[in-house]
């Protein structure tokens, strides 16, 4: 009976559920999308790497843990295991058959049509290697032939599509060892899917001459059991043949390590997704309580009347909780299956960025079980302060009452928990913007921030009060009695407002406090690039590095006065106090003193670049009790050491040399010879005496035009570059923003529609003493404006505490300077309004097209 | 603001604008239509005189609210014509009938006559606020005097009793100074005590203050404080006594019953 009554009120209120309903899709199917697609590309890495793996791989055990070969950085040489090797697995109990293998990842393949790159620039990487089929190759030729010789080259299917390259066209391949040019011989294409890197293949001396500069050595060798033994018993014996300086991969460690490598992609857009998701819950769900408080609210009566008839509190609770697990349910389901659309698109964009995952969408059960769960507790959570609420209304005064529950002793109450987490938690931001270590801030300021939010929240029908008394205090004046009544309105129900008002404070709050830190980022950025970095033109190439060819060429442009190379070696340092980092060496040439400026605590910088000795920051220096001259005992692997000593200790707060070790390049060639060195990570440049500064800048991007993976900037396109980097963070910020917004719209709507149906009669009588359409529009308007607004105060001052509060907690690592973004808060502001006049739009038409005589005549 | 019923003068109150506030003329409302149709008047014709007190009488679904919502351009008619003072009002569109109800009219509901966000004297002065005018201060005072409410003016509604709320909704419709206030039953919710009251004000202001009432009631009390009673049966008028006493009326409703079950 008590189903009955509750499905049959679920379905009278149909329309009143459907913005609730709205979000509770929203929320489900980026929960839903988000695990189909992680699930989806998960499984088809999974395949791909399970079916090409070898039983066993063996390379070179890298020197330094954080360096090893393969993966994809240009500081370290390319290591290799001998030839001889392959002869020594081969022979090895168990084994089939062994291949040595050919491959790099620190090449670019260029059209020399176009002169641009034709490999992914950024996302897959570029892998140019031998062809060598195993009998697990994920590639078959489809056209032309295998490479023979060193004028020949085969390409992957979909990277000579992408770059419009054929059988007979040149292409050109830049590693350290200098330009290559091939003709392609054949295209290979991938039998399952493509991960969307760009592979070349040579023959096996082409890529031993070119890639590796030696002969008879590879990369890594492939080896495949007979069946007779694990492969964790062909690994030892493979690390018993070999002895010590292998790494030994059995197939499922491949697996693990292309899946980690791919994974770590996946989980950056689950995160996102995922955080999605978060945001429309934590609004979707004051939308929840308010439909849920206004439908009870409406229905006190009929409530009063069920407990008349001797229902009991539970059944009352019951009815509303069985009519929120209703809309749970048709929303979860909806959301569940716009989730599959939303994985569907999101392999749609992956596949922009050059990452093939199989279409058929995998769908597993834990699918189904998120879906639902989220889905049913957030809303069944969300309704049951309403549903309490309702079982709490005496049975003659629900008969007596039209009007909505009055608010009484709650309020008490209410202020108290409000003003307790409101100052705890500000309290909690002050001390963790005063904190003197970044991870203590951090912590504090990682608690306030839930606290000073859930405060906001519980505060905000009191603040409603006040604050829109203030807020709307011109209205009456600008706007006369419809501005009067607005604001009346908008203060008449607290709880309500409070509640619409918090759905678009959260997502204000998240936005400012962004919007705080990262225009603070950047501006400290520009101001530390103004203060320490001298060098007039900067240039780096993050896949391949910077090779002498580059260097050369850079050399020789117009107006260049010198230019200053920079590598990084990866190292063990030892302290005094006996502890050891891992940490790389940057080694500098002798001009990096000049070109850029340290920000010196003690010693000297030139002594540190050309003096033999090192810097360390302040940081490193305060935990490890260094002063100048004490020595750092530097381990590069290989038995190749140094004691250098500190030098210089520079002061902290600087993205540049905070966490740097800066060296002369001299000094660590002393015992690193420089054919053992790796390649520039990037070089500085700086424009001679006198030399135009612009023009100097284009010389030199001119003179590096054969090398179109390197990325030339001066100092206000390194400003640039960085604004871009933060950028990318602001859009997802923004995109959270928008997001919250669009579930906060609904709420207004919602609020403002309820409100209108329960202000019939009012608005009758208002219509009949002569109020018009358009003043009555104009009042509806000024109400959803004012609850925006209001909701957007609270929002951007909740955002401000907590970005200043992160700024202070980073001042020291490198976020010295405060920047308020006030053109982007007042943006805000005045958006918004806006966003209360969209709000509007519908509820004020339907109010102003309202029977006079209809409203007067209800209830 | 006020022009708007001055353009609209298509032609002259039949009664004459100096004798009648409101008139109507063969005056048909009708609903639905074909076999359905029903009618709520049937060529009515009425003339309100200024500076009277009307009461219009009848049995439920005579069709007394109907007329009054009509006269009062709150709801449109299917036939016939009427006037508000010099003004024809059938016909005036949305906007022009909000402005007239705004300036010309003022409205004595039975219940819910009170904005609650607004406290008493802002509920008085809410039609002269919505048409931008300065109410006149002195008239203002003698109104808030007249309805006896002058130490409740900064009550909200929900502190004042029925009573209470019923005569600031008359200060209200007073204020203003309309051309004519229509009541619709306007005591009907008020204990007798209370009823008495608020009808004394009505009559009050009238006789003193020389304002046009139309009031619709089904209570011959009420109508007994009338100049005049319309009695109205099946959408038309039947009767009219001028002068009447509660006893009288009653009489007249207990006959005009006898008459309509014999």
């Amino acid at each position: 009976m008590l189903l009955k009554t509750s499905l049959r009120s679920f379905v009278a209120h149909k329309g009143r559920m459907v913005l609730s309903l709205i979000a509770i899709v929203l929320s489900v199917a980026f929960v839903s999308g988000t695990l189909v697609f992680s699930n989806t590309a998960t499984s088809t890495f999974d395949k791909l790497f399970a079916s090409t793996a070898s039983d066993i791989q063996i390379s070179q055990a890298p020197a330094k843990k954080d360096a090893g070969a393969g993966q994809g950085g240009p500081s370290a040489k390319t290591l290799t295991v001998p030839a001889s090797a392959v002869q020594q697995i081969a022979a090895q109990p168990g084994v089939k058959s062994a291949q040595g293998d050919i491959s790099v990842v620190d090449a670019t393949l260029v059209n020399p049509k176009t002169k641009k790159q034709a490999g992914p620039v950024s996302g897959a990487p570029t892998i140019v290697g031998s062809w060598t089929p195993g009998p697990r190759s994920p590639m078959k030729i489809t056209s032309g032939a295998a490479p023979a010789g060193a004028q020949q080259a085969m390409l992957d299917a979909d990277t000579a599509k992408k770059a419009k390259l054929g059988l007979g066209d040149p292409i050109e391949v830049i590693d350290a060892l200098g330009t290559y040019t091939y003709t392609v011989s054949g295209i290979a294409t991938f039998t399952g899917t493509n991960p969307g890197a760009a592979l070349v293949f040579l023959d096996v001396p082409t890529a031993q001459h070119d890639l590796l500069g030696q002969s008879d050595v590879y990369t890594s060798i492939a080896a495949f059991g007979d069946g007779s033994v694990s492969n964790d018993q062909l690994k030892s014996e493979a690390l018993g043949a070999l002895g010590s300086g292998y790494q030994v991969k059995t197939a499922a460690e491949q697996q693990a390590d292309g899946s980690k490598g791919i994974g770590s992609v996946l989980d950056f857009m689950k995160y996102v997704m995922l955080g999605f998701a978060g945001v429309s819950l934590l609004v979707g769900g004051f939308l929840i309580i308010n439909t849920f408080s206004m439908l009870v609210a409406q229905r006190t009566r009929e409530i009063g009347l069920l407990r008349a008839l001797g229902g009991s509190r539970g059944q009352v609770n019951g009815s509303v909780l069985i009519e929120a697990l209703v809309l749970a349910v048709v929303g979860s389901t909806i959301g569940m299956l716009a989730g599959l659309g939303l994985a569907q698109l999101l392999i749609g964009l992956m596949k922009l960025v050059g990452m093939n995952i199989s279409s058929s969408l995998e769908f597993t059960a834990t699918v189904p079980i998120a879906s639902y769960t989220v889905g049913i507790v957030i809303t069944v959570v969300s309704a049951i302060i309403p549903a309490f609420r309702a079982s709490r209304v005496a049975p003659m005064a629900a008969l007596r009452d039209h009007g909505t529950p009055s608010e009484g002793a709650s309020n008490k109450v209410r202020v108290i928990i409000g003003l307790v987490l409101t100052l705890g938690g500000a309290g909690l931001l002050v001390a963790g913007g005063l904190a003197s270590k970044a991870g203590t801030g951090g912590s504090l300021l990682g608690l306030g921030v839930p606290f000073t939010l859930i405060g906001f929240v519980v505060l905000g029908p009191l603040l409603a009060t006040g604050l829109i008394r203030l807020l709307g205090g011109f209205l009456p004046k600008l706007f006369g009695p419809a501005g009067k009544l607005a604001q009346r309105n908008a203060m008449r129900n607290p709880r309500r407002t409070g509640a619409t008002a918090a759905a678009l404070m959260i997502g204000l709050a998240l936005v400012t406090g962004a919007a705080v830190v990262t225009s603070s980022m950047v501006s400290s950025t520009n101001s530390q690039i103004e203060k320490q970095v001298g060098a007039d033109y900067l240039a780096f190439a993050n896949r391949t590095g910077i090779t002498p060819a580059m260097v050369a060429a850079a050399q020789k442009a117009s107006g260049i006065d010198h230019i200053t190379e920079e590598k990084y070696l990866p190292a063990t340092f030892t302290t005094p106090d006996g502890k050891t980092t891992e940490a790389e060496v940057a080694a500098e040439s002798s001009t990096f003193a000049g070109d850029f400026h340290f920000p010196v605590s003690s010693g000297s910088p030139q002594d540190a670049i050309t003096g033999g000795g090192i810097s360390v920051d302040e940081t490193f220096a305060k935990d490890h009790g260094l002063k100048l001259g004490d020595k750092l005992a530097i381990d590069y692997g290989k038995g190749r050491t140094q004691s250098l000593p500190v030098a210089v200790i520079t002061s902290k707060g600087s993205q540049i040399f905070d966490g740097h070790f800066y060296t002369g390049l001299e000094t660590v060639t002393q015992v690193v010879p420089a054919d053992q060195q790796p390649v520039d990570r990037a070089f500085y440049g700086m424009a001679a005496a006198g030399a135009d500064k612009g023009k100097t800048y284009q010389a030199l991007q001119d003179a590096l035009i054969d090398y179109p993976q390197v990325t030339v900037k001066d100092q206000e396109g390194l400003k640039q570059l960085f604004q871009a980097n933060v950028n990318v963070l602001l859009y997802l910020v923004y995109g959270l923003l928008g997001l919250a917004i669009l579930v906060a719209v609904l709420g207004v709507i919602n609020t403002l529609a309820l409100s209108v149906v329960e202000r019939t009669r009012e608005i009758g009588l208002m219509r009949a003493i002569g109020i018009s359409r358009r003043q009555l529009r104009r009042m509806i308007r000024l109400e959803s404006v004012v609850i925006a607004v209001f909701g957007a105060v609270l929002g951007t001052g909740l955002g401000l505490a907590w970005g200043v509060t992160a700024q202070q907690v980073l001042r020291n690592s490198g976020l010295d300077t405060l920047t308020i973004p006030v053109v982007t808060i007042i943006g805000v502001l005045l958006a918004s309004a806006v966003i209360g006049l969209l709000a509007a739009v519908v509820p004020a038409f339907r109010a102003s097209r309202m029977n006079v005589l209809d409203a007067i005549a209800t209830g | 603001m006020t022009t708007a019923s001055a353009a609209v003068q298509t032609s002259e109150n039949p009664g004459g604008p100096s004798a009648n506030a409101a008139a109507a003329r063969q005056v048909t409302k009708a609903y639905g239509q074909g076999e359905t149709r029903v009618t709520a008047l049937d060529a009515v014709d009425v003339d309100i005189q200024r500076g009277r007190f009307t009461a219009i009488m009848g049995p439920s679904g005579s069709g007394k609210s109907t007329l009054m919502h009509c006269l009062a351009g709150l709801d449109s008619v299917t036939d016939g014509r009427i006037w508000i003072g010099d003004t024809e009002i059938t016909g005036l569109r949305d906007k022009q009938l909000t402005q007239l109800r705004r300036d010309k009219i003022g409205f004595i509901f039975q219940a819910f006559n009170l904005l609650p966000t607004l406290n008493a004297l802002e509920n008085i002065t809410l039609p002269m606020d919505i048409a931008g005018r300065k109410p006149d201060q002195a008239w203002l005072d003698q109104v808030v005097d007249t309805v006896g409410l002058a130490d409740r003016l900064k009550h909200r509604p929900t502190q004042l009793s029925g009573g209470q709320q019923q005569r600031v909704a008359v200060a209200r419709a007073l204020a203003a100074r309309p051309e004519i206030i229509f009541g619709d039953e306007p005591t009907g919710n008020l204990d007798s005590r209370s009823g008495a009251e608020v009808l004394t004000f009505l009559r009050r202001s009238v006789d003193e203050l020389a304002q046009t009432i139309v009031m619709v009631t089904h209570d011959p009390v009420a109508a007994g404080y009338a100049d005049r009673v319309l009695f109205l049966a099946d959408g038309s008028i039947v009767d009219e006594m001028n002068s009447p006493t509660a006893d009288s009326v009653l009489e007249r409703m207990r006959r005009f019953d006898g008459k309509r079950t014999s």
